[in-house]
């Protein structure tokens, strides 16, 4: 078991005659919660979907416990542990909020006949009720995703990527758009999740008082380069950050 | 199919939470499906060979439209060669029995399974494209296997068609379609019954994921390319299924009838019946089955109407006749 469940080595994305990330260097440990922030355009989401899988980097590794996983298919991650959400929602719109969560199930319905042909596959539904009560969409179960309100569309996305079961997961701007209430909520949950269960996080997150709130370490991106990495404080106090990110924050506020 | 429901009722309803909701029959489904058991039982004893004919190609359709209805209405791949698979079904089935003599369901799955096989092969190439140009890919296909079937003088017997002769089952053999209807109908309902079970079970779930989002899909561990090829061979599968069932009570086939205007007219029914629910694609299948054979009496004017047909529902009523017409009694039981 290595120390850090995931790391990022030399991550190199080039589009065309555009660097996006440039010799990226991340390691998220085991049990906490690390936040990578920086500007629009900072390379975070790029670096996020190479971790996931949906891009290819130009150079560079990913490892996942240890194990380059740099080249697997994106749909390979799951059964790895690793579960994803997306910064614009990609519900599956049509369906129920229930069927939703259950193709989070999907990897871990069994392979047998039965199980594969089977409706309600023994322990996954137990496990799906349980993950809609968790996020409080048990109300809302037989609701199409699509008709949902979009705070509701988020904690479902969240809902469905915990059914991967998951070591990593990995959450794409999850509080952007929210409430203040919500992000109260998503706070206390996301919390949860990693003190209560182990669940190592890296989020993607413009939000800043969710950011400083619930992270053991935060890793700046600016111009596809990492400048700055630390506790929430460091990186809070660090100039380059000030210059770089916050002091338009500040500037904002 | 309760999951499914959710799917089909309108928008308006949806928009309110709803609880959970105990997953019972309603005592109307349980009803009509009597009556319809009862019919099907009822309908040899009562109607003449004709319409008996008419029943079993009605019955032939439905499988056809399961078939799409799994790859188009389950998994939102727009494949257009459904005719195709239905006439390598016919001519497989035709061909086993015709030169091995073999008993009818064994030639019935090896139709399926060389369709599905076909399937499979077509499919891992043609669903490298997506939307308008999967489409045409497979549109191709679907001509140049009517070429085939055309010109393989052989094995076809090319534009003089190919007798077909009666499906057999040790000593018993189906000459007449009072005689086939019973065959029919079994196999019939064991493809319904295969379709729900599919449907409902992982598998179906993984067709409905890549229909909404395949970059969903893939974040859930579903391998989207081979999910896409499986429904693509199971509605191939299906499609030899369904030629070879109209095998067992036609004596002649011919390349004609397996053209484009067969496809079209298999994607009109489950558009019409409502795609993406089974109800629909069994419905769509019986409705405008009825519609088109009323229509042979007047066939100058019988792709003009099935494209108004077509047109009218696109515009009205777009998820199809069942969706409709459960939201029109829905607005009247509300008042």
């Amino acid at each position: 078991m290595a120390e850090h469940l995931l790391e990022v080595v030399d991550l190199t994305v080039k589009f065309g005659g555009l660097t996006a990330v440039n010799k990226f260097n991340i390691a998220v440990k085991r049990g906490t919660i690390h936040a990578l922030i920086g500007p629009n355009g900072a390379g975070k989401s790029t670096t996020f979907n190479c971790i996931s899988r949906f891009y290819q980097p130009t150079t560079g590794r990913v490892l996942l416990d240890g194990v380059d996983v740099t080249r697997m298919p994106a749909s390979a991650m799951a059964g790895l542990g690793v579960a994803r959400t997306f910064q614009n929602l990609e519900l599956f719109g049509e369906l129920t909020v229930f069927e939703n969560v259950m193709i989070g199930a999907h990897v871990h319905a069994g392979r047998s006949w039965v199980e594969v042909l089977s409706a309600r596959p023994p322990g996954v539904v137990e496990h799906v009720e349980h993950l809609l009560e968790r996020t409080s969409l048990t109300a809302y179960r037989n609701t199409v995703a699509r008709n949902l309100d979009f705070g509701h569309q988020k904690l479902l996305e969240l809902a469905r990527a915990l059914a991967i079961r998951p070591r990593l997961l990995l959450l794409d701007e999850p509080a952007a758009g929210l409430r203040n209430r919500e992000i109260a909520a998503l706070d206390a949950l996301l919390t949860d999740l990693c003190r209560r269960e182990g669940i190592t996080i890296l989020l993607v997150e413009h939000v800043m008082q969710l950011v400083m709130a619930i992270s053991d370490r935060v890793t700046v991106l600016n111009f596809g380069t990492k400048i700055s990495e630390g506790t929430p404080d460091d990186v809070r106090n660090d100039p380059s950050v000030i210059e770089a990110y916050l002091g338009q924050e500040m500037a904002h506020a | 199919m309760s999951d499914k429901t959710a799917t089909v009722i309108p928008a308006s309803d949806t928009e309110r939470p709803r609880l959970a909701a105990p997953e019972k029959m309603p005592v109307t489904q349980i009803a009509l499906l009597a009556f319809v058991a009862a019919a099907l039982v009822v309908l040899p004893f009562v109607v003449t060979g004709y319409v008996l004919y008419i029943a079993n190609l009605l019955l032939v359709f439905i499988v056809l439209c399961l078939g799409l209805h799994l790859v188009i209405g389950e998994t939102g791949q727009f494949a257009l060669a459904h005719a195709a698979f239905y006439g390598i079904g016919i001519y497989s089935s035709g061909l086993a029995g015709n030169a091995f003599g073999w008993p009818f369901p064994l030639s019935m799955l090896l139709a399926g399974v060389v369709a599905g096989a076909v399937g499979v092969v077509i499919g891992t190439v043609a669903l490298r494209m997506r939307d308008i140009y999967l489409a045409l890919a497979t549109f191709a296909f679907g001509e140049a296997m009517q070429w085939v079937f055309l010109n393989w003088d052989q094995v076809t017997g090319g534009p003089n068609g190919l007798r077909i002769s009666p499906a057999r089952l040790g000593d018993l053999e189906i000459l007449t379609d009072r005689q086939a209807y019973p065959v029919v109908v079994f196999v019939t309902l064991l493809m319904i019954a295969l379709t729900i079970v599919i449907s409902r079970s992982r598998v179906g779930r993984s067709f409905r994921a890549v229909r909404e989002s395949d970059v969903a899909a893939m974040a859930m561990g579903i391998p989207v390319r081979r999910a896409k090829i499986t429904a693509f061979g199971l509605s191939a599968f299906y499609a030899g299924v369904a030629g070879s069932m109209f095998a067992t009570f036609s004596t002649y086939i011919h390349p004609d009838s397996l053209g484009f205007q067969t496809t079209i007219l298999a994607l009109t029914m489950v558009v019409v019946g409502g795609l993406g629910s089974i109800t629909g694609a069994v419905g769509g299948a019986i409705v405008f089955g009825l519609i088109s054979e009323f229509l042979r009496q007047t066939p100058s004017y019988q792709e003009i109407i099935y494209g108004l047909i077509l047109i009218v529902f696109m515009m009205y009523a777009p998820r199809g006749l069942f969706a409709f017409i459960r939201d029109q009694m829905g607005r009247i039981t509300r008042g």
